[in-house]
Order: structure tokens, then C-alpha cells, then sequence
């Protein structure tokens, strides 16, 4: 893809930092109910539920890969830890979730590093299968928890928050401070040169899917938990929309850095418009337009620049 | 093709033996009609063993289901020939279909023909722009624009389904000439059409030249940003035309018509054979991966496999096709290796060669 694609297409982070504010602004000004502490609560769970998958693509992104098959993985693990929850309590299922979402992504992983499947391609194909065993081990029914508040722990009060951010220090701090972190951005920025330098590319990557799944996992653990119920069909579409919070918070689609400032502006103004009472139908719009506008900005600008500098 | 020899790096003083020679023709002959040879296979296997697939209604209807997907991914392979894709072909298709059912109702067949392609062509052109000249990177230009025209269709039709199940209409999606499924006929047509724009045009030269080597394509004057606008308008226009057949199949269509529509034309367009690297692809294998998805598809419903068990063996499928290179060239590794070893250990290596 980026072979054909010149540029570093990426915002700015300041960008994305002024576009909270003007937008936090305008709903305060709008809506009597936006800057309110139960309504900022409702923006943060809202928003931590992609920025948790964003976090992991972000790594994936950065090592030059992208995992397409998270919506389905956060489903089957959410429906894994429903079903086992009654059986083995709430901590041991909680950890079969997150090792189930592991495992996926280490598939993953082993298809694109032994056989040589594209990454793209690879967690296409993942994506249908995993959604198919999701839907094959519910038998496309819902699983229902009855009266298991301890469940409904992860997604009460600040715990999507509390994880989310939590989740995003870990990675900083492993992407900046590790050398497992180094080696990711160093396969992302070339995997050939990587190699003759002698970093483990293949197992740097496998390390990253499962990552990537555990983090899809644990979206998918949320997800179930806030409304207490599994079902195969659970996170469709969210591996788009992982993607795109991904370059809204600034990571380029070439490697880069994280960044979860993406996921919880799209998720004010979501929350704003429907204070606002206008139709759902327009969060899409408003995603697209936020999408397109902000790198277009950003390329735009790339573009004087070198026009300047160059003759 | 000529760019077949630019991919495989020439080791000089290489002997040129008949084994390399035949090496390679292998991995043409597979990328260029291994789907093709598969998908008459599986045509085999299931008429022999499924009771019921090898009627002239079910071949008909397995032919009839492969068009929808079909249509758009003539498109597609085009686009990816060059390197770009497109990921809004799924909410251009639920728009295009919206408005071709509406506008059917209104006007009659042609004007809803006239009206699906033009959007299809609109929304192209959108993105054309939006690649070529802002300079977005495609995956996240067509990102946008599938959030966007998904928002739009959704406002533009309040969340209702269109119906209309007018006989003109409804002929285009459901009706038969020679036996022959309508909707397979303008499929045939399309790959026909693609065909000749590739091969045919200097369009279709410029296509594989950007997609081999956009920098070499811009410097021997290739016009990148006009092919590339025009690569994403074909999108476009494909995208309405099959859109259209489906509401004519369907005698509907509303906003959230067919959800992960684009992945499954991607993952046509790559069973087919086209490199998602560009620079190498082909019509055949598109329109055979087509049809070898509905044939599993319908093969499955006849077994009595369950819907949800199907999306398993979909993946699969398309899982095994693309890692048969990789296995085959882990293969060659391990024998060359293996080749060494046993030589290494049977004449010792002397001095004077150290």
C-alpha cells in the first residue's frame, strides 16, 4: 500500500489535542448536560472501549502490520468469558478470555511469519474464521449472565478508564523503554535491514499479533460486561474503526508512536451530538469528515512545505 | 508480462538450468490459472459427490450469486493492479443499490441504471481526488469516504429499505437469457470490459506501471494523478452497475445492505491471483475466485453445513490459496538446505577451497 502512496500521512498530535478542546468547547457552550461528571464518565467508557483495541493496532501499526480480524477475536473471547464465568469464577475466565485473544492473534502471527501470507490478507481471512467460531460456539444464540455483579466489575465506574489508560502506559513505556520495543519500531521501518542487524524479526512479530489479540480481548471483555451478555455477533465493523482512531490519534500508517487522543475525540462528539439529539446516523459522517479533514490538513500542509523548500 | 522479470532478482553466474526454468513457469502457471484449475476442480468433486449441485437451476443460481460480488471486483483488480484499493465499495453499494431501487419506482430501468452508475462514479471520483491530488494514502482516504457515504446513506434514507419489485426491474437481477443468469451476463460483460481496459488501453499500461513502479511510472511520463482519479471512478462505476443488479435481485436495498462488503471483493480480488503489492494481476482469476466462492457457498447450503461453520471454511479457503507460495518456497529452502548438507557430508571439504 505504501509503496504507492508517497508522504508521511499523519496528524499532528497538537492537531488532535486543539480539535478536543474547540469540540469540548462548543459542546459545553451547546449543552447544559456535556460538562457534567456523569456525562464525562459516559465519554471516557465510551471512548476506552476502541482506544483499548486502537492500543494494540497502534503496536501493530508500528511493527508495519495491521490485525483486521480484532472485532472478531473481542467477540469470541467475550463469549469464551461469559460461558466460563458460572463455571470456573470470574478471574480464571477473565484470564481464558485474555489467552484466547492471545492465541488468535499468535495464528496470526504464525501466518504471516511461517508462511509468508501478507498481514493484510492473513487477519482477512481470520477475521471470518474467528467470527465464525464466535458464532459457532454460541450457536448464534446470546449467552446471558444472571446476577453476576463481579463480571460487571470491568465495565462499572472507571474501570474501562482505569485499564485503558494503564494499558496505554504499558505499551509507552514498552514501545520507548524496551528492547522488544525498539525491535517492533525496527521491523516497522524496514523488516529487511531489521533482520541483517540480527533482531528476530519473526518473533518480534508473533510477540506483536498476540499483543494485539490480548488487547482485542480485552475490548471484548468490556464490551461484554457492560451489557452482561456474550454473542457472536458482538464488535462488527470495529477493526475499521480501531484503524481509523489509530491515524486520528497521529500514528502514521508507516510506524510510528501511540497515541489514544484519537479514540476519545471521536468519542466526545459522538456523545455530544446525541445530547445534542441529533440522529445516530450522523456519527458516521462526522468520523468520516473528522477522518478525511484532519490528514488532508496535514498532507496539505506537507505539501507547501516542500514546495517551498524545493525550487 | 515483462514485469514478471523485474520481481525475480537475476543471480549472476547463476547456471541456467532446466529446473530453474521450470521452477518458475510453475509459479506463473499457478498465479495465472491456479484458481481457475481449482475452482473446475471443486466443480468436479461437488457434482460427483453433492446430490443436487450438478442441475442446470443450481448451476444457474451458483453462476447468478457469483455476478454481485463479481461486478465490484472487476473494479477492484484494476485498482489493485495499480497498488491502490478501495475500502468504501461496501457503503457505495448499499447508496447506489438505495437509489437505483428508489429511482426505479420513480422513473423505470434505465434512468435507475443511469443514476446507480453515476454515484458509484461520483463517489470514485471523491476518492480519485482525494488520493491523487490531497495526497491521503488510500487505505485511509477510502476509510473515510466508507464512514462518510455510510453516514450520508443512512441520513439520505432515514434508515428505511427501499422496495420495488416492478418486472423490467426486477429482470435485471433475476431473470434468464438462454438459459444464462442476467446478472452473470453483465458480470461476463464487465470482465470482458476489464479485460480490454487492461490490455487493451494505454490506461491499462499505465495501471500495471504504476502498480510495478510508481516512481519509474512517474518518471517515464506516466500520468499518475489522471490514472489514478480514473482508476477510482472504474471502482466507482463497477461498484454502481453491480449495485444495481443486486437491488434488481433483491427487489430492495437499504442503507445497511451487505456489511463487510469490501473485504469479501478484496478477498476475491486476491484468491484471483492480483498481488496486493500491485503491478500483477489478472481478470480470469478474479472472475474464477468469484465463482469459486459462490460454489463453496452453495455447495455447503447443499451439505446441510451451517451457516456459521461456512464463514470458517470461507477463511480457510482463502487462507490455504495464499500460503501455497510461502509453503512451497519453505519447502525449497528445507531441500536446498537438506541437498547441501548430504553433499557437505559426503565430500569433505579440502583445503584449497576454504
Amino acid at each position: 500500500m505504501n509503496a504507492n502512496q508517497p508522504r508521511s500521512a499523519r496528524v499532528a498530535s497538537s492537531q488532535v489535542g486543539l480539535m478536543l478542546l474547540i469540540v469540548c468547547g462548543a459542546f459545553t457552550i451547546l449543552s447544559r448536560q456535556f460538562l457534567t461528571p456523569g456525562n464525562l464518565l459516559n465519554v471516557c467508557t465510551s471512548a476506552s472501549v476502541v482506544a483499548i483495541v486502537g492500543l494494540g493496532m497502534t503496536l501493530a501499526i508500528a511493527s508495519g502490520n495491521f490485525d483486521l480480524s480484532v472485532g472478531s477475536t473481542a467477540a469470541f473471547a467475550g463469549c469464551v468469558t461469559m460461558s466460563l464465568v458460572q463455571r470456573i469464577g470470574v478471574a480464571p475466565a477473565i484470564l481464558a478470555g485474555l489467552a484466547t485473544g492471545a492465541s488468535v492473534g499468535l495464528i496470526n502471527g504464525l501466518i504471516v511469519t511461517e508462511l509468508g501470507v501478507p498481514a493484510f490478507i492473513a487477519t482477512l481471512g481470520m477475521l471470518t474464521i474467528v467470527r465464525g467460531a464466535a458464532l459457532i460456539y454460541t450457536g448464534g444464540r446470546d449467552i446471558y449472565l444472571y446476577g453476576q455483579t463481579q463480571y460487571k466489575i470491568l465495565s462499572s465506574g472507571f474501570a474501562p478508564v482505569l485499564l485503558a489508560l494503564a494499558l496505554a502506559f504499558v505499551l509507552w513505556f514498552v514501545l520507548q523503554h524496551t528492547r522488544f520495543g525498539r525491535h517492533i519500531l525496527a521491523t516497522g521501518s524496514n523488516a529487511a535491514s531489521a533482520r541483517r542487524v540480527g533482531v528476530r524479526t519473526s518473533l518480534v512479530l508473533l510477540g506483536v499479533f498476540s499483543i494485539v489479540g490480548a488487547t482485542a480481548a480485552l475490548s471484548g471483555l468490556v464490551l461484554s460486561a457492560q451489557v452482561l451478555t456474550g454473542n457472536g455477533r458482538l464488535a462488527t465493523g470495529l477493526e475499521l474503526s480501531a484503524i481509523a482512531v489509530v491515524v486520528l490519534g497521529g500514528t502514521p500508517l508507516t510506524g510510528g508512536k501511540a497515541s489514544i487522543s484519537g479514540s476519545v475525540l471521536v468519542a466526545v462528539i459522538n456523545n455530544g451530538l446525541n445530547l445534542l439529539n441529533i440522529s445516530i446516523f450522523y456519527q458516521n459522517v462526522t468520523l468520516g469528515l473528522l477522518l478525511l479533514g484532519a490528514i488532508a490538513l496535514e498532507a496539505l500542509g506537507h505539501r507547501r512545505t516542500k514546495q517551498l523548500t524545493t525550487p | 508480462m515483462s514485469i514478471r522479470q523485474t520481481d525475480q532478482p537475476t543471480i549472476p553466474d547463476a547456471p541456467a538450468t532446466g529446473n530453474t526454468i521450470n521452477q518458475l513457469d510453475w509459479d506463473l502457471l499457478w498465479e495465472r490459472f491456479g484458481i481457475a484449475v481449482v475452482t473446475v476442480v471443486i466443480w468436479l468433486i461437488a457434482g460427483l459427490t453433492t446430490p443436487g449441485f450438478a442441475n442446470t437451476d443450481n448451476l444457474v443460481s451458483v453462476l447468478r450469486q457469483s455476478a454481485f460480488v463479481g461486478v465490484s471486483a472487476v473494479g477492484m483488480t484494476i485498482a489493485i493492479i495499480a497498488g491502490a484499493f478501495d475500502l468504501s465499495v461496501g457503503s457505495t453499494q448499499a447508496l447506489c443499490a438505495w437509489a437505483a431501487v428508489s429511482v426505479a419506482k420513480l422513473a423505470g430501468v434505465f434512468p435507475a441504471f443511469a443514476v446507480a452508475v453515476t454515484l458509484g462514479g461520483i463517489v470514485g471520483l471523491c476518492n480519485g481526488f482525494l488520493v491523487s491530488l490531497v495526497r491521503i494514502p488510500a487505505f485511509i482516504a477510502t476509510l473515510g469516504t466508507m464512514f462518510l457515504v455510510n453516514g450520508l446513506t443512512y441520513i439520505v434514507t432515514n434508515g428505511q429499505t427501499a422496495r420495488f419489485s416492478g418486472k423490467p426491474f426486477v429482470w435485471w437481477g433475476n431473470g434468464q437469457v438462454m438459459g444464462l443468469p442476467v446478472p452473470s451476463l453483465v458480470f461476463l460483460g464487465c470482465a470482458l470490459v476489464g479485460v480490454a481496459i487492461l490490455h487493451r488501453t494505454s490506461f491499462g499500461r499505465f495501471v500495471y506501471a504504476i502498480g510495478s513502479n510508481r516512481e519509474a511510472a512517474n518518471v517515464a511520463g506516466v500520468p499518475i494523478v489522471k490514472t489514478t482519479i480514473l482508476i477510482f471512478v472504474v471502482v466507482g462505476l463497477f461498484t454502481g452497475l453491480g449495485a444495481m443488479l443486486l437491488g434488481a435481485r433483491l427487489y430492495s436495498a437499504g442503507p445497511g445492505l451487505e456489511p463487510g462488503f469490501e473485504l469479501n471483493v478484496i478477498a476475491t480480488v486476491v484468491l484471483g491471483g492480483t498481488r496486493l503489492a500491485g503491478g500483477r494481476g489478472s481478470m480470469l482469476g478474479t472472475v474464477a475466485a468469484a465463482i469459486l466462492f459462490a460454489t463453496l457457498a452453495n455447495v455447503l447450503n447443499l451439505n446441510h453445513v451451517d451457516a456459521f461453520v461456512q464463514r470458517v471454511v470461507v477463511g480457510l479457503v482463502l487462507l490455504l490459496a495464499l500460503s501455497v507460495e510461502g509453503v512451497r518456497r519453505r519447502l525449497a529452502e528445507y531441500w536446498t538446505k537438506r541437498a547441501a548438507r548430504t553433499s557437505q557430508a559426503s565430500q569433505p571439504v579440502r583445503e584449497d577451497q576454504l
